[in-house]
């Protein structure tokens, strides 16, 4: 699964695109984990082009936030079609990530 | 094995898959079929992906067996139903509950499965019959 990443000042811009699932969730965490280094102070996860995502894809999610959390970087999510926002918010990571109509709103909100 | 067993106006189709990712991209061809709305057709795919993939991982300890999927599509709502034949387990009462509250530090990643199921399906019920069981998920297609 590629991920378009644009970086700005610390902050990257990660794009994965189509399903995350079971079948892909470790595919979506080491790209991601490739696409972030160490200077990187913040990142939002634009969930433009995907389609799909279960609890396995959410884990990476998880994970992602944790680490960067830890090294004190800041992480939002974006862009996300009503499906995909309905399961965030039942699973409670809504309360946990914070999470923004656009990526403009999103890089905003970080730089804030 | 996975069988993905399907009536779409009386007419019945049955597949079998090695994989679960076969099956979701079977249930997409279905909704295509029946004319699902994206929001229904996502939601019936978690559903089979979820408590799919916990069939396969919990219901036969290390050993194999099949787990069998149905998907009804009737005037006005959606019946998934996932069968095994493994030790009797009822997810809806003896699967650990899901943490939805702790802090990023914190929060277990597990029994998400379940609760989305319970959650975005209008009715959700267990029942052990003749050595199986039987998790059926039922929805309104009309959203």
């Amino acid at each position: 699964m590629p991920i378009d990443t644009e970086r700005d000042n610390g902050t990257v811009v990660a794009r994965p695109s189509g399903r995350i699932d079971s079948s892909n969730s470790r595919e979506f965490q080491s790209e991601l984990e490739a696409a972030l280094t160490d200077s990187d102070t913040a990142l939002v996860l634009s969930f433009e082009n995907v389609d799909y995502i279960s609890s396995a894809g959410m884990r990476v999610v998880l994970l992602t936030a944790r680490g960067l959390q830890r090294r004190r970087a800041k992480i939002a999510l974006c862009s996300m079609n009503e499906s995909i926002r309905a399961v965030f918010k039942i699973s409670g990571f809504d309360k946990i990530v914070p999470i923004h109509e656009s990526t403009a709103e999103a890089v905003t909100a970080l730089g804030a | 094995m996975l069988f993905l067993t399907a009536d779409i106006g009386g007419e019945v189709h049955q597949t079998s898959h090695e994989e679960l990712t076969d099956l979701v991209s079977a249930v997409e061809v279905l909704a295509a079929a029946d004319g699902w709305a994206d929001d229904l057709t996502f939601k019936v795919t978690l559903v089979v992906d979820e408590i799919g993939q916990n069939a396969v991982d919990y219901a036969y300890g290390n050993g194999v067996g099949d787990v069998e999927v149905f998907v009804t599509s009737c005037a006005e709502t959606l019946e998934i139903e996932i069968v095994d034949s493994g030790e009797p387990f009822d997810p809806l009462t003896e699967a650990p509950a899901p943490d939805l509250t702790s802090g990023i530090e914190d929060r277990p990643i597990g029994g998400l499965g379940v609760h989305l199921t319970k959650s975005l399906m209008e009715d959700v019920t267990y029942r052990r019959e003749s050595g199986k069981n039987r998790l059926k998920a039922v929805t309104s297609k009309l959203g």
